[in-house]
């Protein structure tokens, strides 16, 4: 109520209101005038730059110091090419030219667009074609490989006219600039449907064939995932001839590499070769290389390119070839002079071995038809072997038969024999002949008496003889028995024996063996219709030619496909795998562990594009950035302005009108008091006030803005310069105390104080000059 | 007319007048003096609130200015004439219209104001200075401008705080001849600061002898110098006897020491 009666009379409260008033004005209108200036100033000279929006199509660049050439041979092209074309020289611009170009509508379209580079290929000074077609939109970050998928699926979108390769990224010229909205929000969701899974491998785990990786994955993911899209797009498609031939330069350079001599150089003492050293050898020059004497063309230059941990050097010959290794004491290159002697070389020449290999291989080539015939031989002389095997079988079953009977004849003879008791018989027979000769004995006895007992005591003797003869037989017999037994034994081993063995032979497979061996005998027979004289001049052919290669020339060229591949944009430890937008990285990490044979690859999933602003929008939108920056800043700048040469007067007046105010409470508590004093303070809450209604009122009546300052800061920030400015507001405008205390015991209000005292003598501003209407002593 | 009850003041730790009590007759003239820092200043500004007391009351003619709103406030220091020790004039007027300042913020009419602002500067002599700005005169016309200044509204009381002290010998005597003209004619009540023994001894009705935020004596100037009953009083006796003595002996043309 007491403010709206200060406003309603003539006080100076209402003053304060009207300077602010006023000063949001002008404030706000010079801010405004300024940004819009700078807005106007820029805009204009955008204009004058590059034309009006889609005024121009083409913006050729050539070299300022060949332009008339350039000018003329683009005029002469539109003419052929493009009738009805415009061209319009433009700004110069760190030596080059821009020469814009407006097309007929009818030679807007894709093909001519992707084939401008080539249409203004032979400009004289000609530094490249860049489009200005307006509506348009740029695509950028899209993999190579994904280009052509995604073009197909732009151009078919509503609002779109065409689109095209526009160097690295994808244009698309839309129908209409009503359409841009909807066309970005199509290509969005589309961009959004994929993305791109790169596989990055870290050095030394790179694959050797980053193409033919990547296909693997892609096919395998899309098989094991049930993926709607998978592929490589590491380069430009999978059937693409580039990817074809970068993939074959690659075959090719790991097969010179393959076949590129490796040297081994052992360091003498004292010396220490690092990863880079040149060292040189005598090689084919007629003296060893001196020291202080640049290489000869004829010596051997041999580049280190690895230590191992025993200090000796592995390199790659980069001048000559490992067969001029003769001479293997070799110099260090020291600044591109000989140096030291460095140490002894050795070397393995895969191109020498594989030569050696080939001759030794054409001559065993030669001796094939021989070898054929001698085999078949053997295979007929085994085809004959087999035939006489199954006679032989049968002999064998028969000879076995033949012995099975013999042992059946033995058991029956040896079967009676064996039922004789024969040490019974030759017992009794012992005990007859023990008693024959008893009586014997008696008849000797009896023949002293009686002569004629000489016949019995003979037929006696006789009879004990055949008893004897007997008893020995007997003994005989009995040994056949045992020995009739053994034989026995023996007949049934070798009837068992026989019969496995028999069992044996008979379950080879004769006739098997005989169709193999008639297979074995037509293969030979096909061997020895091979032209083997042919096929060894062939591989002699690649014995003489393979050493033809020197190494010098192994390594330039690897180091030649090595430029070529790496601008083909097929970076070794990177592989691009376009997929759906849902499959994560850690579904995909398995396939790719289990196809680049290690784990050590990290995945990222990129998106597959991204919208890029229109340049020429872009530039306006920096423009207006810069207006707002620009209104901004001048309302920061007139706010400080105001609150200096205005308001700190007030402040120190207000001030020294409250100098009463104490902190009163004491001890610890007296320092916060003291802080909140300080921010409470009557002039400092003045000064926040204005700052921030004058700062907030110009920022949003001037359009201000400041990157970074969010909205509810500039209110903020204002209440900050004030804050500041109350701070220093007795430095800045010092009030004459004594003139004011004059005024009070005047018995003057503090309005008429200000009009009259503080006002007029503060510092010079709007207030001072509105104040002029009220002061009654001018 | 005015009266102050158990008036105090202090600035952070330092009291500056503690508990005064003081009354002053109309037509009176007061002359308040004391050591520097006694509080001489801060007692006289409190009277019209140019310094906020702590407590205590100042009633003038009754009127309780410490309790007064500030528009009332206002008009009773338009009845109460101030001169500063520094005069206090507004440097970018002239001497005329520093004179007129308050009278025609006080809504008199700018012709009456002038011709009563020609009649003050012409009683303090410097009609002839109306047109000059501050500092284009000497200090002694300057507390003149501000002598006229407070007369100008014809006050029911005078205030001077050390109206002197900012002056050379010779331009004190400007002054005190105008301040002895007005106590002379008692044209106002008078409640002056100085250190002045010639013009207290010469005009003041009543001495007030401060020490420490204190009144520590107060009568008549011939009884306070004469038989002084605190050692400030004492002090001031010794003062006069040595001016006294000094004097005499100068004008006699004898050595002082």
């Amino acid at each position: 109520m007491r403010f709206v009666r200060n406003m309603l009379r003539d006080s100076f409260y209402r003053d304060i209101v009207i300077l602010a008033i006023i000063s949001i004005v002008i404030g706000s209108a010079l801010a405004s005038a300024v940004s819009m200036g700078a807005n106007a100033y820029f805009s204009k000279t955008l204009s004058s730059l590059v034309g009006d929006y889609g005024e121009f199509d083409l913006v050729i660049q050539v070299r300022e110091e060949t332009k008339e050439d350039a000018e003329q041979q683009i005029q002469r092209i539109l003419e052929d090419v493009f009738p009805g074309a415009k061209m319009k020289e433009g700004p110069t611009v760190t030596g080059k030219t821009n020469i814009f170009v407006a097309l007929p509508d009818e030679f807007k379209t894709k093909p001519i667009y992707e084939d401008l580079g080539k249409t203004f290929g032979s400009i004289p000074g000609g530094a490249g074609v860049g489009f200005m077609t307006e509506p348009r939109l740029t695509i950028r970050g899209v993999p190579e490989g994904a280009k052509n998928l995604l073009m197909e699926r732009i151009a078919a979108m509503e609002g779109v006219r065409f689109a095209f390769r526009d160097g690295g990224s994808i244009g698309v010229i839309l129908t209409s600039l009503d359409n841009s909205v909807a066309v970005n929000k199509q290509i969005e969701a589309l961009l959004k449907q994929y993305q791109v899974i790169e596989i990055s491998f870290p050095v030394g785990s790179e694959p050797s064939n980053p193409v033919r990786l990547g296909e693997a994955i892609a096919s395998d993911m899309q098989n094991q995932l049930k993926l709607e899209v998978a592929r490589n797009v590491s380069v430009d498609g999978q059937n693409d001839d580039m990817t074809s031939l970068v993939s074959t330069m690659m075959e090719l350079r790991r097969f010179l590499a393959a076949y590129a001599s490796q040297v081994t150089i052992a360091p003498v003492d004292g010396v220490r070769l690092l990863k880079g050293d040149a060292v040189v050898f005598q090689g084919a020059a007629p003296n060893a290389p001196a020291a202080g004497e640049a290489p000869a063309k004829e010596n051997v230059l041999v580049q280190v390119t690895d230590i191992q941990p025993d200090g000796s050097a592995i390199g790659t010959i980069t001048q000559g070839d490992a067969s001029q290794l003769t001479n293997l004491q070799g110099s260090k290159l020291e600044n591109n002079l000989v140096g030291q002697p460095t140490g002894a070389a050795s070397y393995r020449n895969p191109r020498q071995e594989l030569g050696s290999a080939l001759n030794e291989t054409s001559k065993l080539v030669g001796q094939v038809p021989e070898f054929a015939q001698d085999a078949q031989n053997v295979a007929k002389i085994a085809s004959g072997a087999l035939d006489d095997y199954s006679t032989g079988v049968s002999a064998i079953e028969q000879t076995l038969d033949g012995v099975r009977s013999a042992g059946a004849t033995i058991q029956a003879a040896t079967n009676g024999l064996a039922a004789i008791d024969t040490r019974a018989l030759q017992s009794q027979i012992n005990s007859s002949s023990k008693a024959m000769g008893g009586v014997i004995g008696t008849l000797q006895v009896l023949k002293l008496l009686q002569a004629d007992t000489n016949a019995t005591i003979d037929s006696l003797t006789s009879t004990q003889g055949n008893l004897n003869n007997i008893n020995n037989t007997l003994g005989a017999l009995s040994n056949v028995t045992a020995t009739a037994h053994q034989a026995r034994a023996a007949i049934d081993g070798i009837v068992a024996n026989g019969q496995t063995t028999l069992d044996t032979l008979k379950s080879f497979d004769a006739e098997g063996a005989r169709a193999n061996l008639n297979d074995i005998n037509g293969r030979l027979a096909q061997v020895q219709q091979i032209n083997t004289p042919m096929v060894a001049s062939q591989l002699q052919y690649m014995a003489a030619s393979a050493p033809s290669l020197k190494d010098e020339d192994i390594n330039h060229s690897v180091q030649l496909l090595d430029k070529f591949i790496a601008g083909q944009v097929i970076p070794g430890e990177r592989i691009q795998i376009l997929t759906d937008g849902n499959v994560t990285t850690d579904a995909a990490a398995p396939i790719v562990h289990r196809e680049a044979g290690h784990n050590n690859v990290s995945l990222y999933s990129t998106a597959l594009g991204v919208i890029e602003p229109n340049p020429r929008g872009e530039v306006y939108r920096i423009l207006s950035e810069v207006k707002a920056v620009l209104a901004g800043i001048t309302a920061i700048v007139l706010t400080v302005a105001f609150l200096l040469l205005d308001h700190t007067a007030i402040m120190s007046a207000i001030r020294r009108k409250n100098l009463t105010g104490k902190v009163k409470v004491k001890g610890w508590r007296a320092v916060p008091a003291k802080i909140l004093a300080v921010f409470t303070a009557p002039e400092r809450r003045y000064g926040m006030l204005m700052g921030s209604v004058l700062l907030t009122a110009m920022f949003v009546l001037a359009g201000g803005g400041i990157p970074y300052l969010p909205w509810i800061g500039v209110p903020m920030l204002g209440a900050l310069l004030g804050f500041v400015a109350a701070g220093y507001c007795e430095k800045i405008s010092p009030i004459a105390a004594e003139e004011v205390m004059a005024g009070e015991a005047l018995g003057l209000s503090f309005d008429e104080i200000m009009r009259e005292v503080v006002v007029p003598a503060a510092r010079p501003g709007l207030l001072q000059k509105l104040n002029t209407r009220k002061v009654k002593f001018r | 007319m005015l009266r102050i009850n158990n008036l105090h003041k202090s600035f952070g730790k330092v009291v500056a007048v503690s508990d005064i009590n003081l009354q002053v007759r109309r037509g009176e003239t007061v002359v308040l003096m004391g050591p520097s820092g006694c509080g001489k200043s801060t007692t006289i500004r409190t009277i019209n609130r140019l310094i906020e007391p702590d407590r205590g009351q100042v009633l003038f003619n009754g009127q309780d200015i410490t309790a007064m709103r500030d528009k009332d406030l206002l008009k009773v220091r338009k009845r109460i004439g101030f001169v500063f020790q520094h005069f206090n004039l507004i440097s970018r007027l002239s001497a005329l219209e520093n004179v007129m300042l308050g009278l025609v913020m006080g809504d008199m009419p700018r012709e009456v104001a002038r011709e009563k602002a020609m009649s003050a500067l012409t009683k303090v002599g410097l009609e002839p200075c109306a047109g000059q700005r501050p500092d284009e005169m000497s200090g002694g016309q300057q507390q003149r401008v501000g002598i006229a200044r407070a007369l100008a509204f014809e006050p029911e009381l005078m205030l001077w705080d050390e109206p002197t002290a900012s002056l050379d010998p010779i331009l004190v005597r400007e002054v005190l001849v105008v301040m002895e003209e007005l106590a002379k004619y008692r044209a106002s009540t008078m409640v002056v600061v100085t250190h002045e023994l010639p013009f207290a001894l010469h005009v003041a009705d009543r001495i007030i002898l401060m020490d420490k935020g204190r009144i520590v004596e107060e009568g008549l100037p011939s009884k306070v110098f004469a038989t002084p009953a605190s050692s400030v009083g004492l002090r001031y006796k010794e003062l006069i006897e040595y001016q006294m003595n000094t004097s005499a002996r100068t004008l006699a043309g004898k050595r002082i020491a």
